[in-house]
């Protein structure tokens, strides 16, 4: 017994040595420490030593991760070089969300916060308007309705403006022989993934065990069916609650077409997006429904990928395809901040011109403000081409409930799980869901 | 004097008792007021809604069947856990060269974390690069989407979580076996009683004390079940394999019905205790004096 309790002992040691050898968490770094320490650029450096020092230190947490990420902790870090004002920043990545709900409830909320796509549905109630603030007037007029309320009020600082469609692998178009600008209509589409599916191609992937790959197609698809067609859409049903959910079947009814014609991979239900955004990059599958961030990561491990982006196309020949916008880098103050002026003061910092383009430049993203040019990389040519097409918002944003998201994913994976009767079962909870949640609002 | 000394031991009590309060007697208090509520889980608005909740419950499909997913793992891991645990105890109880090895490596998965002994069976699992499917495909066999199907699914992680926590059985009823006296079987051999007679009337009534240390723990941790559903399936496809603990999460921050959650939670607790309760006083009943 005593051999084989210092076996345990002794691989219990081993494996704490080796968690104390891994690397930090990156995850919170004060940026005044960080910008005192390392070799940052030399006039960053210089500014330090004169910055006037400050005793407040100033909470952000953000919703990104990676290269934007990096970009917002930078910004962060200059800001402390040039103020002497500390920002503990920190980026918890998937428990984002869950975090900051909870400090909803406690009202234990950071300085400032990102919003991603809630600045008016779920945060609103937490932060302070922006109204009077000097860069208000800049914000660009396409993203100004997606974060204005009823009363007119503004919340977030936008950094960027997410604008997205369907990004495809243009290889796999050529080798199958579908020319994107020729689809227009969702049967256009489907003639595209036939002919992608001839090909040996998979033609939409969609990653079901992260089941917000799930909910995107729905994100993506829903806009065509019931919004943006001029001539007729629910955009009023949706807002005063008087949609007739058994128009939903319609859209649930496509995807189980696609599922058992075999448009989508095999383990649709089980694969991941980064499965997903990999096999976009290698030529494997044709269509994503995910934001251009799936090219970013496409082209992380194939960075000669040729890969491009497409408006969603219209339900039928009466409407015309269309971009998705939205908020995606935007930023907050909590309206109860006990530093307000120095949180104000850091949001102004984020607004000015050469940092505002920093920023969207590292989402790949046009800039939120007026007169701020950024690098979109190899998305900019889509996005002059697609310059004039009709953008609306994502769909569960603007006309769902906060909290029906998860909604749209359960409901999509059991459709993918070809149950008997899922889309009518799929209709009727999205009904349900939606009288519950739109009576709390 | 002895009366003084009681009391000032007694006083040793109350920092444990406070701990007790702040930390679950008060957030059980909370859980059953906000169970009565409409709460989304983060808004400062919300009102009472008085049993909604619980009919809600009673009458939720996707309730019911994360409560049979949630039996399936407590009592389908305790069974086999205990069985299994057992087992390896009784060999690993003898004597032979490398019997130190053996127990390691039966224990060395209780040391991983659950999330990433799940992240570890999710490439074994996955249909894409999953080491089953490319094993088939080596066999010239169309490879299989494991998880794709909830039932197949649930009883999937169910092993994992036998396979991640027999380790604990077999150490618990190996504590237990080198309690018993060898006299007992010396006694025994000299009267004529075989192998399995002296297990049956020896070995598994004065083990009984282990059993019931085995029992209840799986059974717990297998009613609670959370991080292996969180990485390999996350409780999809749908609601198909969430166990009660999961759905917890899923409805409070998922579907914002944090009233709705705290039902659930509820339940759970209420559940869990009358079940281990009975299982302690059932083997209460069988234990027997040394």
């Amino acid at each position: 017994m005593k051999k084989f309790a210092s076996i345990i002992l002794g691989i219990t040691l081993s494996m704490m040595m080796f968690a104390g050898c891994s690397k930090a968490p990156v995850e919170t770094a004060p940026a005044e420490e960080a910008a005192s320490t390392e070799a940052a650029a030399p006039e960053a450096k210089a500014e330090t030593e004169t910055a006037p020092k400050s005793d407040v230190k100033l909470t952000f947490m953000s919703s990104m991760v990676g290269v934007p990420s990096e970009a917002l902790e930078q910004a962060c870090k200059d800001f402390t070089a040039e103020t002497g004002i500390a920002v503990e920043y920190s980026a918890p990545g998937a428990n984002y969300e869950e975090l900051m709900k909870t400090k909803m409830a406690s009202q234990d909320l950071p300085d400032l916060w990102n919003t991603h796509g809630w600045s008016v549905a779920r945060y609103s109630e937490y932060l302070r308007p922006i109204n009077d603030q000097p860069f208000a007037k800049d914000i660009v007029d396409s993203i100004k309705p997606l974060i204005t309320d009823a009363d007119g009020q503004m919340y977030v600082l936008p950094s960027d403006v997410d604008l997205a469609g369907i990004v495809y692998n243009i290889d796999v178009m050529d080798k199958s022989g579908v020319k994107v600008d020729d689809i227009k209509t969702w049967a256009d589409f489907e003639a595209a993934c036939e002919k992608i599916k001839a090909a040996g191609f998979t033609p939409v992937h969609i990653g079901g065990k992260d089941n917000w790959t799930i909910g995107q197609y729905f994100d993506w698809v829903a806009p065509s069916f019931y919004i943006t067609n001029e001539s007729k859409n629910y955009r009023d049903a949706f807002k005063d609650g008087s949609f007739d959910w058994k128009n939903w079947e319609e859209i649930c009814a496509m995807l189980d077409k696609w599922n058992k014609a075999g448009y989508l991979n095999v383990d649709a239900l089980t694969s991941d997006y980064i499965t997903g955004a990999k096999a976009l990059g290698e030529g494997k599958v044709g269509f994503e429904f995910y934001g251009n961030y799936a090219i970013t990561e496409a082209l992380g491990a194939f960075p000669d990928a040729k890969l491009g982006m497409m408006p969603v196309p219209a339900k039928d020949a009466s409407d015309q395809p269309t971009l998705i916008g939205g908020e995606r880098l935007a930023t907050g103050v909590w309206k109860d901040s006990p530093h307000m002026d120095e949180a104000l003061q850091l949001l102004n910092y984020l607004a000015r011109p050469e940092v505002c383009a920093k920023l969207a430049t590292a989402n790949g993203t046009p800039a939120g403000l007026k007169g701020v040019e950024s690098d979109t990389g190899i998305i900019k040519p889509f996005y002059e081409k697609y310059a004039n097409v009709k953008t609306f918002p994502y769909f569960d944003r603007e006309y769902l409930p906060s909290g029906m998201w998860d909604d749209l994913c359960i409901t999509g994976a059991n459709v993918l799980s070809k149950q008997e009767g899922a889309i009518r079962d799929a209709a009727k909870h999205m009904e349900t869901s939606f009288k519950d949640k739109f009576s709390q609002k | 004097m002895k009366v003084k000394t009681k009391h000032i031991m007694n006083l040793f009590y109350i920092p444990a008792l406070l701990l007790f309060v702040a930390f679950v007697v008060y957030p059980f208090t909370q859980g059953i007021r906000i169970s009565f509520t409409n709460w989304n889980g983060y808004s400062q608005a919300y009102k009472y809604i008085g049993l909604d909740n619980y009919i809600r419950f009673f009458k939720d499909k996707n309730v019911l069947g994360a409560f049979v997913n949630t039996i399936i793992y407590g009592f389908g891991s305790t069974i086999v856990q205990n069985i299994l645990g057992l087992a390896y105890a009784l060999f690993l109880n003898s004597k032979f060269t490398g019997r130190s090895v053996v127990r390691a490596v039966i224990y060395m998965p209780v040391m991983i974390a659950s999330l990433i002994m799940g992240y570890i069976m999710y490439f074994l699992v996955q249909y894409d690069g999953g080491a089953i499917n490319d094993l088939l495909i080596l066999f010239g066999k169309a490879p299989v989407d494991l998880m794709s199907q909830g039932p197949r699914a649930v009883l999937i992680m169910t092993l994992i979580n036998i396979l991640q926590f027999v380790g604990i059985s077999m150490v618990i009823y190996l504590a237990g076996l080198q309690n018993i006296p060898e006299m007992y079987y010396e006694a025994a051999s000299i009267d004529g009683v075989n192998a399995w007679g002296q297990f049956k009337y020896i070995t598994l009534p004065l083990l009984m004390p282990a059993i019931s240390s085995a029992v209840v723990l799986n059974l717990i941790g297998g009613l609670k079940l959370f991080d292996i559903i969180m990485a390999l399936t996350a409780g999809g496809p749908g609601y198909s394999t969430h166990s009660l603990s999961t759905m917890v999460t899923n409805m409070y921050f998922r579907g914002q019905h944090a009233g709705y959650s705290a039902t659930i939670g509820i339940f759970t607790f209420i559940f869990i205790m009358i079940v281990s309760n009975i299982i302690v006083r059932y083997f209460d009943k069988k234990e027997v004096e040394m």
